[in-house]
């Protein structure tokens, strides 16, 4: 007699050959593909990038010019019935792997003859908290930088789990969801956020990456055992998180999100030169369409994290953060004209004075780009950044500093 | 036998009165102009026309079952909306190179044609008055609206907001609808007599952002898989 273990397998893997079967049959799965193309010239007068070691608020500072190939991505997809599967791989500039994924994973999308339905998400994604990054590959169609915020969510925020929805969508096509997840893999968000701050860019972290600590501010002597990069997706402590949140989509009255999240992780724990980071944060967002065709997207974070031993009743870094962001953007016909104002601050209350994780600071930016074809999309970008972080004179640097950076980008997409 | 001219006389205006009482009356033609609340034409109104005391002909004509076309083109449904009569069959053919999974929840008719490509075999019945909202599963922005109408005497207006509806003389419930009107808006809803002064004009306020069924304006925008 089959073990039972066994004949569950093999009543598994017959089921999946009829699947496959049937669907050859009906000419499924379809498949497709798209992405992007981003290719960058860049003016900077800027602090070091955080990217390169510094504590600038650009990936990439100094006093500069550059010409790159900022970024391809490819976008693969597979459907089956209320089933598709995507994997959005890309190759950026400075990226750890030439080649990686961003995101990858399966949505079931039933369809319901009720008002009621239902949807799921299993694998490696952005949680929902950027409402400004809806194009090909989390691109923005308003900004090349993201947003203080929606650039932490790139850097540092990902989920390796599974999204439960249920919504409920009206007559009048409003729409009410109601959602939550459970992940793993995320305990070091938070160090990026601590150790360098806030900051303005479009990067992605990728599934195996490694990303660059600053410099020259004591994180080596404070904590030895930490590492010399940060694995933002990495599971410390084996504890789940878990994120939870609320959509109302309405025509009239525009989009709102609120989601609270908490990673659960262990703030003692540590692997492989990584911490666990104990991060909890509130965020809010807004999209409505004003008078004049004006859309204007406003976001809003607030929370903490915090790594390392009690001792006195505080943590070795403890930081509370918040940022607020203001996006007005007009299309015209091919045309699309943006302004956005960021503020963002971290303030450590922590037992280690030493290791200063404080920052304020604020940021305008400004874009007009243009599309062709839908295909062929130019933009001229500038981004003004006035921000004050003490830690900065430990890299013998003012620690109020004013950056600059110009950026024009042809991007394809296919 | 000598004939009486008055009687005879009599005789004919009888077979000529009862001829009209039997057969159906002349169409009279009746067209309205229909505004948003900026001045500009609105086209997909849909115009509905029911007589205030029954009409033979109008019920025979409500007994008739026909075949209509409810199409994809390009990732769109073509019309935006389609008015019909209750009853009326509707095959939803995918004329685009990809799936689409058709499908509405609409308490008028709820149904799903799941992925599929080219004319499904059978078509869907809409039996029951109302709006019929459908969509695609693939492509969110695909909408399109079947407006299932009780009224004998239906249409829509065109890209210049004009109308025209062929109704015998009468008394008739006007009634407008369109899929994008402001909520707090009452759509007009009126007793008028056939034959009267044509074109009528009316003026509809839309919310401020209709959905217009159309795939976005470039290719950034329709592909960011992980919303829901």
């Amino acid at each position: 007699m089959l073990h039972f273990g066994f004949r569950v397998i093999i009543f598994f893997l017959a089921y999946c050959k009829c699947v496959l079967l049937s669907a050859a049959e009906q000419n499924f799965p379809e498949f497709s593909w798209h992405g992007l193309a981003d290719f960058r010239y860049q003016y900077s007068a800027a602090q070091t990038g955080w990217a390169e070691g510094g504590l600038g608020k650009f990936r990439f500072g100094g006093e500069a010019s550059r010409v790159r190939v900022n970024e391809v991505a490819l976008v693969l997809q597979a459907r089956w019935w209320e089933w598709s599967g995507t994997v959005i791989a890309k190759y950026a500039h400075d990226q750890k792997l030439p080649i990686d994924l961003t995101e990858a994973f399966l949505q079931y999308r039933p369809v319901s003859t009720t008002a009621c339905r239902f949807n799921a998400k299993l694998g490696m994604f952005f949680p929902p908290i950027s409402l400004e990054n809806t194009g090909t590959a989390w691109s923005s169609p308003y900004t090349l930088s993201s947003s203080a915020i929606n650039s932490w969510v790139g850097e540092e925020l990902r989920t390796f789990g599974a999204e439960l929805h249920l919504n409920y969508n009206f007559d009048t096509h409003d729409r009410l969801d109601v959602f939550a997840a459970g992940f793993l893999n995320n305990d070091t968000v938070g160090t990026l956020l601590s150790w360098k701050g806030w900051s303005l860019h479009d990067y992605e972290a990728t599934l195996h990456d490694k990303l660059s600590l600053p410099q020259g501010i004591g994180i080596k002597s404070n904590f030895p055992f930490q590492a010399n990069e940060t694995i933002p997706f990495i599971e410390v402590d084996q504890h789940f998180g878990f994120y939870t949140g609320v959509t109302l989509d309405s025509q009239e009255m525009g989009k709102f999100r609120l989601l609270y999240y908490d990673n659960m992780a262990n703030p003692q724990a540590i692997k492989e030169g990584q911490y666990g980071w104990h991060t909890r944060f509130w965020s809010l967002g807004s999209k409505h369409e004003l008078p004049y065709e004006i859309t204007m997207i406003a976001q809003g974070m607030v929370g903490s994290t915090g790594m390392g031993k009690l001792k006195e009743g505080k943590r070795s870094v403890d930081v509370d953060f918040w940022s607020a962001s203001a996006l007005l953007s007009k299309s015209i016909d091919i045309h699309r004209f943006s302004v956005r104002f960021d503020y963002f601050v971290t303030d450590q209350n922590d037992s280690l004075p030493l290791d200063n994780n404080n920052e304020t600071g604020y940021a305008w930016t400004f874009n007009y780009n243009f599309t062709l074809a839908q295909h062929h999309q130019f933009n001229f970008e500038v981004n003004y950044i006035d921000s004050d972080r003490p830690a900065r004179l430990s890299q013998n640097q003012a620690a109020h500093q004013e950056e600059l950076l110009w950026q024009f980008a042809y991007r394809i997409f296919y | 036998m000598a004939i009486c001219l008055p009687h005879f006389l009599l005789t004919v205006m009888r077979f000529i009165f009862r001829v009209c009482l039997l057969t159906p009356l002349t169409a009279l033609a009746m067209s309205g102009e229909v505004m948003d609340g900026e001045g500009a034409p609105l086209m997909d109104v849909v115009i509905t026309l029911t007589p205030l005391l029954e009409d033979k002909a109008s019920s025979e004509n409500a007994k008739k079952t026909i075949n209509i076309v409810m199409d994809q083109q390009k990732r769109e449904f073509v019309p935006h909306v389609l008015p019909v009569k209750a009853g009326t069959h509707i095959v939803f053919p995918n004329s685009d190179d990809i799936q689409h999974h058709v499908y509405s929840f609409s308490s008028a008719k709820r149904f799903e044609i799941k992925l599929y490509k080219d004319t499904p075999a059978n078509a869907i019945v809409f039996n029951q008055a109302g709006v019929v909202a459908i969509g695609c599963n693939i492509h969110d922005w695909m909408v399109g609206y079947i407006y299932v109408a009780d009224a004998p005497y239906f249409g829509k207006t065109d890209a210049s907001g004009r109308w025209n509806l062929d109704v015998p003389a009468g008394e008739y419930r006007l009634a407008l609808w369109h899929p994008d009107v402001k909520t707090s808006f009452v759509l007009p809803n009126e007793v008028v007599h056939v034959p009267s002064v044509s074109p009528l004009r009316h003026s509809i306020l839309l919310k401020s952002h209709p959905q217009t069924g159309k795939p976005p304006s470039s290719l950034q925008l329709e592909e960011y898989a992980g919303d829901f």
